[in-house]
């Protein structure tokens, strides 16, 4: 199957004018939009996060405060647009990491067998025997929390799911017969790997890549919330739920903002996940 | 008698008209186009034609197979009523009871977490109201009429306990289970060794005999046809172009297609080296217009203006002989190929290019921690280790001359594709040696081995995945070149150019990729980059097992034109005997790992045979073979012939415990056999052999 | 069969050994003093020295480890630093009340979460598809202390309806009992539900399209039939792997949901040790939902391995 996969280049799209899944084009608009959001936010934002007006505390969504204040008077959408800029770093750093470190664990473990992939595939599974947030408590419980900190938890965690599909992708494309042609030849192993099996491994990977991101931004939601992320005054989403926990009654939209934004966030790269699956393998769309 | 419903007896089967369209991502494809004919009770018609030609579709709308997007139109009658206006419940009923079906992949037409015996007795139960349990004896008994011998085993077992033809063996039987009169059979044994293929279709005559029953049978194999059926509609690219008695077609072909195909195949004869197979230049179109002409016109060696002026109606003559040809008549054999004689080498055994010596291959460790298995033996539990596995290639020996092809034939697991491997040293061996050029591989420092990679090569089988589908196909014949600093970067483009010649492909396909080629389109790039490194020695493992008959031919005849060009040295391995006497000088046997019989080309084919030999020749003469004396798979190795638990010849104990000794019949020929062969006496064969297993070349 | 029991038990010991080993590197790297903060005013140069002794903490870290785990295996989870008082029974009565969300979750979400997805994949392109993919992507897209929230807003809060923290004991009746248990349930059900369906839907889907799903199509047997026992067998093996990994979510979950809910179960007593280093605690904690995520795997491996025909019998027949 992987190397079907692969048959799809982006040639196929302009040449053969197929036409984009709706979910890659809408999912990918309002990515672009939150990406470039979340780079301009300091400019956008109508007032800095952690400004405080003691005078207007509470004040539900209105039109000096679109999204409304919470306890200590900040500007709740300010500090929604900032929060996106760390949920999204958070997002894009981690799955990197994982990539950085997966990818190439994968690929010699699937191109190498024998011992070198009983080997790396033990270390994997002992990584997958935790339930995915003790192993970044884990981490993140014995050592001061930050942003980069968080982001390298989560991104270790994820190694072990990446490495793993990379490895049955690149075990996939071993039994086909291009991979021995490039033997025959007396190739080296690093043309073997960046040549003739990574580029087919990509369009999987990338499917694989926004899944991660949305596993990243969530987990590192949940973290903040329970107090072991990013620390206040940030104006990180989960850590904004979390404050707002306590005036749930009076002031809902201190928690239930950064809660729509998360969730426009994550269905939009989640789309595009879904999309790019689409696209490569259009049976499993159900059509 | 013909298969062909005469006008008095109402057919049990008639189609007429039967038009199959197809909706792919906004384009329509006609994969059948007005197809008529008529089956009578107790006949057998057989549909021919590639990959491509639509055969398989027609079979798909009689069972209402082909999903949502295929549009059927015309009308397919069956016992008097057109199936197509039946209600959807009637037509379930219908499809069970009246007609069976059996496909190409027993592998994956069973429920992997049912039993066999259930799937079989679960049409009796819904259609003939059985009860469960008198459902699966019947189900047994219908294994037993199979010829398996161990029925209620095999009932109670899951599919992937089961072997390739005992699987379609249980289709077959599941698909008679409620004894309809019609049974209807999609390439049902293209998936199956030769020897297994020939065990599945005396079943299916001796049921034709017994019980009557009606056969539609959809293949590409013109010779299995022959043995199976009374009737041949051939189809092309869509298209019926004849329809007639089974030897009449196979024998004295009317239609230019008919002739091109049957004279492609390779006769079973050795072949001398400026022989060439007749082929069909260009390919089958996937999409065609009836009304702008013939659609074999752009192929056909006989076609005249008036070919492509409209469309070509059917012609029928008075004997239900139907031609979709207006010079079917008039015209004569299929134009032959031939080219000017080449020096045929002397090939000396002094100066090998390649030479195995007791070479073999055992695969695998015995496994590491995962691999220790509990058994509990006389109540008292175990650890222990798997058993050794045989090894793949057994103690091999053989040379290859330069300039010389040796041709290795077998069946698929017995090892000559590992054997192929061993000699590039893709595997390292586990025992013997391998030289090349007179240097011995396995002593050889790592960075000696670039040369000989450089003079040695190799062609897949799999055209799907032999070329990386991330390269177009100048970036990958560039590659080579720029490996082994063959050109110069600017001369670069020019040699892609000239490889892309050699192959007979145009110089504009270097931009494409493999999804946009066709199969013998890959198969053509996969042999330019082979030869982009200008080899002298090539293995080519089973290269045209994958492609259509007709594209076979023009890969063959490449092979041979290539290596009367370059001198090159071929391994040229298949299980296709008559393919590999087409381009062998020597042609070797293997079995299980070892080589039985080797020797010319002329000296293998002809008799006193090894055994083993004999069935393959047999299968592939396309008669009955010598019964063999079990069904099944052949025993682990255990110091004896490893051919012992199948040969019909087998003498005794000693072939179970003693190797056989090679006994050579000429200096060039050697058989492994216990049997007493007499050297000289080449006419008299010892082994009773079946009428002339040659035949005739058309 | 037995081949594979073998090899998945030695799999799971090895793992459990060397989660262990883990588990006390990472907590034994804490930089904070562990002695300093036990003593905590009483914390001089001497007595420092002189509970770290106490407790073991200048020996090698092997030989720590060892007397560590030789204790863990017999039921000795130690001393909390903070409560002062063995960590074994607090942690088991917590285990408890979580072990009573986490079954009705898995029951629900097994269940609900199958059946959905395959109702999802029968029906495809249809409305209860297309409801069906709606709802997964709402599951998925937020975690579960949003919908906590929102689940107290609207219940608690607003409508009155259910409680929004605590636990009540069966001894004091079961409407209390069970009213107390509705919310966090709901909460870790629904995200954990969109997941399965989603996959359960896709499984279902791939055994519809199968061959041997047309096959039997083709030998006339009636829809139902070939859905529920043609493909529905084939759908569900790969489910059982499904499941398997919800558990290790369920476990993040009801961290989360405790949290928001002041539910007295593990994962709240694990926030509260990280938060406060008591690092027998947090030990214990970890290494018992980790260890009973090991167990859940094992579990589903050897059902798997039952459920799956190709493993419960091997071999070849005739």
């Amino acid at each position: 199957m992987a190397v079907r996969l692969a048959e799809l280049t982006a040639a196929d799209f302009i040449r053969r004018r197929r036409r984009l899944p709706a979910s890659l084009i809408v999912g990918g608009t309002i990515v672009a939009a939150l990406i470039v959001t979340a780079a301009l936010a300091q400019w956008i934002a109508p007032y800095p996060y952690d400004q405080m007006h003691v005078r207007d505390r509470f004040q539900p969504p209105n039109l000096h405060y679109l999204a409304g204040t919470d306890e200590y008077g900040r500007d709740v959408f300010s500090r929604l647009l900032i929060g996106s800029q760390l949920s999204l770093v958070l997002g894009a750093t981690a799955t990197l990491i994982s990539m950085a470190v997966g990818v190439p664990l994968g690929l010699i473990a699937g191109y190498r067998r024998g011992v070198t992939d009983e080997a790396i595939m033990r270390v994997l599974d002992v990584m997958l025997a935790f339930p995915p947030i003790m192993l970044v408590l884990l981490i993140l419980a014995v050592t001061p929390p930050s942003l980069l900190k968080t982001a390298i938890a989560i991104g270790v965690l994820a190694v072990a799911p990446i490495a793993r599909v990379t490895r049955s992708v690149t075990l996939d494309l071993m039994s086909g017969e291009f991979i021995e042609a490039a033997r025959a030849r007396g190739e080296h192993l690093h043309y073997m790997l960046l040549r003739e099996l990574l580029p087919n491994v990509w369009p999987v990977l990338m499917v694989e890549a926004s899944l991660r991101v949305v596993f990243a931004v969530l987990l590192g939601a949940v973290l903040s919330f329970l107090g072991f992320g990013v620390q206040p005054p940030a104006a990180d989403w989960g850590l904004m739920i979390s404050n707002g926990r306590a005036f749930v009654d009076t002031a809902p939209w201190i928690s239930l903002a950064p809660g729509i934004a998360m969730s426009i966030t994550v269905i939009a790269i989640s789309l595009v996940g879904d999309g790019l699956r689409e696209v490569l393998d259009p049976k499993v769309g159900g059509r | 008698m013909s298969a062909l419903a005469s006008p008095s007896a109402e057919p049990l089967l008639e189609i007429r008209n039967l038009t199959i369209r197809y909706r792919e991502n906004d384009r329509q494809v006609t994969a059948a186009r007005d197809i008529s004919f008529a089956l009578r009770r107790g006949g057998s018609l057989a549909i021919v034609g590639e990959s491509g030609s639509g055969k398989s579709s027609v079979a798909g709308a009689i069972l209402d197979f082909l999903g949502p997007t295929a549009e059927v139109t015309g009308s397919m009658l069956f016992e008097g009523q057109d199936i197509a206006g039946l209600a959807p419940a009637q037509r379930r009923q219908m499809l069970g009871r009246r007609i069976g079906a059996v496909f190409q992949d027993p592998f994956t037409s069973l429920n992997p977490a049912l039993r066999v015996g259930r799937q079989i007795a679960e049409p009796m139960v819904q259609h003939l109201g059985l009860p469960l349990a008198e459902a699966l004896s019947r189900a047994e008994a219908a294994l037993q009429e199979m010829g398996i011998d161990r029925a209620a085993e095999v009932a109670r077992a899951f599919p992937h306990q089961l072997s390739g033809g005992m699987k379609q063996r249980a289709l077959i039987a599941a698909a008679l289970a409620c004894e309809p009169p019609l049974l209807i059979l999609d390439e049902p044994t293209t998936a199956l060794d030769v020897t297994v293929e020939a065990q599945i279709l005396r079943l299916l005559s001796r049921l034709r005999r017994d019980k009557g029953i009606t056969l539609l049978f959809i293949s590409h194999n013109l010779g299995v046809v022959r043995r199976l059926c009374d009737d041949v509609a051939v189809m092309y690219a869509s298209q019926l172009v004849e329809l007639g008695d089974v030897h009449r077609v196979l024998e004295l072909p009317a239609h230019p297609y008919s002739k091109g195909l049957l004279a492609s195949r390779p006769p079973l004869a050795a072949a001398s080296r400026n022989n060439r197979l007749a082929a069909i230049d260009g390919q089958m179109p996937t999409t065609a217009e009836p009304d702008a002409g013939c659609v074999f016109a752009p192929r056909c060696p006989f076609h005249e203006p008036r070919c492509s002026a409209g469309p070509q109606p059917l012609t029928i003559a008075p004997d239900g002989h139907q031609v979709r040809c207006w010079k079917a008549d008039e015209l004569g054999p299929w134009p032959r190929q031939q080219v000017a004689a080449a020096v045929q080498p002397a090939f000396r055994r002094g100066d090998a290019l390649v030479n195995a010596t007791q070479l073999s291959k055992t695969f695998g460790t015995r496994g590491g921690l995962t691999s220790w298995r509990l058994s509990v033996a006389g109540g008292r539990p175990q650890l222990h280790r798997p058993p050794k596995r045989a090894p793949a290639v057994n103690d091999v020996s053989f040379s290859i001359s330069p300039g010389e092809v040796l041709g290795l034939v077998g069946e698929s697991g017995c090892g000559k594709s590992t054997l192929g491997r061993l000699l590039l040293q893709l595997l390292r061996q586990s025992g013997g040696s391998v030289e090349f050029d007179g240097a011995d591989l396995a002593r050889l420092p790592a960075q000696a081995l670039s040369p000989f990679r450089k003079q040695a090569q190799i062609v897949f089988q799999n055209v799907g995945s032999s070329l990386n589908p991330r390269l177009s196909v100048g970036e990958a014949l560039e590659r080579p070149l720029a490996l082994f600093g063959l050109t110069k970067p600017r001369d670069r483009t020019q040699r892609v150019a000239a490889l892309l010649d050699m192959v007979r492909l145009p110089v504009a396909y270097r931009a494409r990729y493999p999804h946009q080629l066709s199969g013998g389109e890959r198969q053509r790039v996969a042999i330019a980059r082979a030869l982009a490194t200008e080899p002298r020695f090539i293995v080519c493992d089973e290269p045209v097992s994958a492609l259509d008959v007709s594209v076979q031919a023009t890969i063959v005849n490449l092979l041979a034109d290539l290596r009367d060009a370059f001198g090159l040295s071929y391994l040229f391995i298949s299980h296709d005997l008559a393919v590999v006497a087409q381009l062998s000088d020597r042609i070797a046997v293997m079995y299980r790992g070892r080589i039985c019989e080797i020797g010319t080309a002329a000296d293998v084919l002809a008799p006193p045979h090894h055994p083993y030999t004999e069935i393959l020749l047999a299968s592939a003469a396309e008669d009955e073979p010598a019964a063999e004396s079990a069904v099944g798979i052949a025993g682990a190795a255990h110091g004896g012939c490893v051919f012992a638990t199948r040969c019909p010849h087998k003498l005794g104990k000693i072939c179970d415990t003693t190797p056989p000794p090679l006994r050579t019949l000429t200096t060039s020929h050697t058989i492994a056999c216990h049997l007493d062969v007499l050297p000289h006496d080449v006419g008299a064969p010892p082994i009773p052999v079946r009428p002339d297993p040659l035949r005739a070349a058309i | 069969m037995t081949g594979y029991v073998v090899q998945r038990l030695g799999a799971v010991m090895f793992i459990m050994v060397a989660m262990s080993v883990l588990v006390f590197l990472a907590t034994h790297a804490l930089p904070s003093n562990a002695a300093a903060l036990i003593l905590g005013q009483y914390a001089t140069p001497e007595t420092q020295a002189a509970l770290e002794h106490k407790l073991g903490f200048d020996q090698p870290l092997p030989v720590q480890y060892w007397h560590w785990a030789s204790r863990m295996l017999q039921g000795d989870m130690g001393q909390s630093f903070e409560m002062e008082r063995p960590v074994a029974p607090i942690l088991w009565d917590a285990f408890g009340r979580s072990a009573i969300l986490a079954v009705s979750s898995m029951a629900v979400v097994s269940t609900l979460g199958l059946a959905l997805g395959v109702i999802a994949a029968v029906w495809r392109g249809r409305w209860p598809d297309h409801a069906a993919s709606i709802f997964t992507y709402f599951g998925v897209s937020l975690p579960e202390f949003y919908w906590g929230l929102v689940f107290i807003l609207l219940f608690g809060s607003t409508f009155h309806l259910l409680p929004s923290s605590g636990y009540a004991n069966l001894s004091d009746g079961l409407a209390a009992f069970v009213s107390h248990l509705v919310l966090p349930v709901a909460t870790l059900t629904l995200t954990l539900l969109a997941h399965v369906t989603r996959l359960t839907r896709s499984s279902m889907m791939e055994a519809l399209d199968s061959m041997y799903v047309k096959v039997a199509r083709a030998r006339g047997l009636p829809e139902r039939l070939v859905i529920l026992r043609h493909a529905l067998r084939n759908a569900l093996i790969p489910s059982i792997t499904v499941l398997a990994q919800d558990f290790g979510f369920l476990i993040g979950g009801i961290v989360a949901v405790e949290t928001v809910f002041a539910y007295p179960g593990l994962g709240r007593m694990l926030v509260g040790s990280l938060e406060r280093q008591d690092l027998p605690m947090m030990q214990a904690a970890i290494l018992v939902l980790t260890g009973v995520y090991c167990l859940a795997n094992l579990t589903a491996d050897l059902l798997y391995g039952v459920v799956n025909p190709r493993i419960r019998y091997g071999g070849s027949v005739g």
